[in-house]
């Protein structure tokens, strides 16, 4: 008895202090950030996340803080780790919410195959722009139109497995497939909304604005006055299937394809289920002289309703594409991209007409100096035609600009 | 890749099996200096001797960098990888010459990892995407590394010898030449190399908008 005692103590002991050194030496952790503070010049249209047709963020305001995100990321052990991030965002439902939190698992083995995966909840890997911290994009202050809505309304809660061939560190082939819930009402602000321009990126908790435009109320009265983009309705999984090749520091080639697997006949607590899917195929470039080409496409398609004699309540085909050349010249970046959107509707009901056209230019300079800090520069226009505008008393045909002055600070 | 006149020119005067040195310059298309390039003689006639390793030869992890991003090493070499950061690097190479994964921790070096086949293995680190260095196992002992100045120099006992050039960025097949050992009066040997790259690879991100590393998307 004395000896089993012992050595329970011993293996105690042993067990904690392997922990201690686990905790000493294992565990890695860090807390990183970024300020966002804009000064901006916009025409003053309805914002386009607070229930307006405009086609961008905001509205008339002119100094903000657009955001304060903090990323933290642990190394639980050599193989697995985590990542939260939580952020302050102007106009963000809640003063603070997150919009990431993942455990990553990444083996490293002896062969050239590796596995790994991601689970919990991110935003499904469409954009080659947003690669900076808190998916800040390094080129432009406003993403894709593209980017704009995966940040908007694309975010699962999910398992997500990538299978790669190495050749070298960066060299790579892989498949990736996922399993996901949480994102059944993505589609609602493309279809009655449309297409925009921002940066923001759903938080867990959050909610945007119908817009009010279209009698949405009275066609479905269903419906709640907001749509909450991190949802689960039909409680029915949804996947996505791509493939990526990558050559370190030459070129990226993605390709995806996204079913949420909604239920379109469902709706709980004031949200629909909303049956989308898309298509998406990216290609970023490191061309000579340091400039960097990225071109994104994207078509898909999104149904609420019950169905009725093959048509839908909502039905809407969506397509965009953007092509992005940026320059960088030591702490300067000079960046030009051009969008192209639309949407056609093709349901049942036409007082909700869904249907637009319109195609964007951003240019944007920015500088960063001493690793921390940056200056942006950027200007954005906007064309648009959009028939439901006239349900408010609008000219169909909208041309918006934005121009923003950006100081972040990276930390 | 071209050849610069006079490169043939090198003269055997000295009696052989005595020492010396061959030596030379190298650049790029652009005729730029290039610097990390690993030349390396093999005689002509009979298998090179064996080297002996050295005592310690040492690939460092510093500001979440490689440091040498290329290191050429004699084959059995025992290489040492100390960590200076505060943070950890999980060091691994899948290449043939030399398979293998290296938890570093704060502060602590592991024993070393034996190169035992000739050849280059690629490193890379599973926590920072941007980390990548070359070991260059050499199965001659005359082998040199190009500086800054695209300078290099090798001693060896005089006679005739194949000399190979070899580069991480080399967008070909390494270069290869006949020389002679022999005259320490000959004219440096200058080569042209055709880079694939000048941008230095393996360093981290000058912003702190790309934080600490892999982001995990496929």
């Amino acid at each position: 008895m004395h000896t089993w005692t012992h050595g329970m103590i011993a293996a105690c002991l042993c067990a904690w202090s392997a922990c201690a050194g686990a905790d000493a030496d294992g565990l890695d952790w860090s807390l990183r950030g970024l300020l966002d503070l804009r000064y901006l010049d916009t025409g003053g249209q309805a914002a386009a996340l607070n229930g307006g047709l405009g086609k961008f963020r905001y509205s008339g305001e002119r100094v903000l803080v657009n955001q304060a995100a903090l990323v933290a990321q642990a190394r639980l052990n050599w193989d697995w780790s985590a990542s939260v991030t939580g952020k302050y965002a102007y106009a963000q439902d809640n003063p603070i919410d997150f919009s990431e939190a993942l455990l990553q698992y990444r083996p490293v083995g002896d062969s050239a195959w590796r596995l790994s995966g991601r689970f919990g909840a991110f935003l499904p890997p469409v954009s080659l722009e947003n690669s900076g911290l808190a998916w800040s994009s390094p080129y432009t202050l406003s993403n894709s139109a593209i980017n704009s809505w995966i940040g908007e309304e694309v975010k699962v809660f999910g398992s997500e497995l990538q299978l790669n061939y190495q050749f070298a560190p960066g060299n790579k082939i892989g498949l990736f497939a996922a399993g996901f819930g949480n994102n059944d009402t993505a589609g609602v602000l493309l279809a009655w909304r449309g297409w925009d321009l921002s940066d923001y990126v759903a938080g867990f908790g959050d909610s945007y604005q119908v817009p009010k435009s279209v009698n949405i109320a009275g066609l479905f009265p269903k419906q709640a006055a907001q749509t909450q983009p991190f949802s689960e309705v039909d409680n029915q999984p949804g996947y996505y299937v791509g493939f990526n090749i990558e050559s370190s520091q030459r070129l990226k080639l993605r390709g995806m394809f996204y079913d949420n697997r909604g239920n379109p006949s469902v709706s709980r607590m004031g949200q629909y289920s909303w049956h989308t899917r898309f298509g998406n195929l990216g290609l970023k470039l490191q061309l000579p002289w340091n400039f960097e080409l990225i071109g994104e496409s994207l078509l898909g398609e999104t149904q609420m309703g019950a169905e009725r004699g093959g048509l839908f309540a909502v039905d809407t085909t969506f397509w965009a594409e953007s092509l992005l050349l940026s320059w960088a010249y030591r702490q300067h970046r000079l960046s030009v991209r051009y969008d192209d959107f639309g949407a056609s509707g093709h349901d049942y009901l036409p007082q909700d007409p869904t249907s637009e056209t319109g195609h964007a230019v951003t240019c944007n300079y920015n500088f960063t100096f001493a690793e921390h800090h940056q200056l942006n520069l950027e200007f954005s226009q906007i064309d648009s035609q959009r028939a439901s505008r006239a349900e408010l008393g609008l000219t169909p045909g909208q041309n918006q600009t934005l121009w923003q002055i950006a100081y972040r600070f990276f930390f | 890749m071209t050849l610069a006149n006079g490169a043939w020119l090198l003269l055997a005067i000295c009696l052989p099996a005595a020492a010396a040195t061959v030596g030379g310059d190298l650049s790029d298309q652009n005729g730029a200096p290039v610097v990390n390039a690993v030349i390396s003689l093999r005689p002509l006639s009979g298998s090179p001797p064996i080297a002996k390793p050295p005592a310690a030869v040492e690939l460092d992890q510093r500001n979440r960098e490689f440091i040498p991003h290329v290191l050429v090493a004699p084959l059995g070499a025992a290489v040492n990888f100390p960590n200076h950061d505060h943070i950890l690097h999980h060091v691994y190479s899948f290449s043939p010459a030399k398979r293998f994964e290296l938890k570093l921790y704060k502060d602590v070096t592991p024993p070393p990892v034996v190169f035992d086949q000739a050849g280059v293995a690629v490193l890379g680190c599973n926590i920072h995407d941007w980390m990548v260095a070359y070991v260059y196992v050499s199965d001659t002992p005359y082998y040199a590394q190009s500086d800054a100045s695209g300078h290099w120099s090798i001693a060896a006992p005089a006679g005739a010898y194949r000399l190979n050039i070899w580069h991480p960025y080399l967008a070909g097949a390494p270069l290869a030449a006949d020389v002679v050992a022999g005259d320490a009066q000959a004219a440096p040997l200058r080569f042209s190399l055709d880079l694939k790259t000048r941008a230095a690879t393996g360093k981290p991100p000058d912003s702190l908008q790309f934080g600490e590393g892999y982001n995990g998307e496929p």
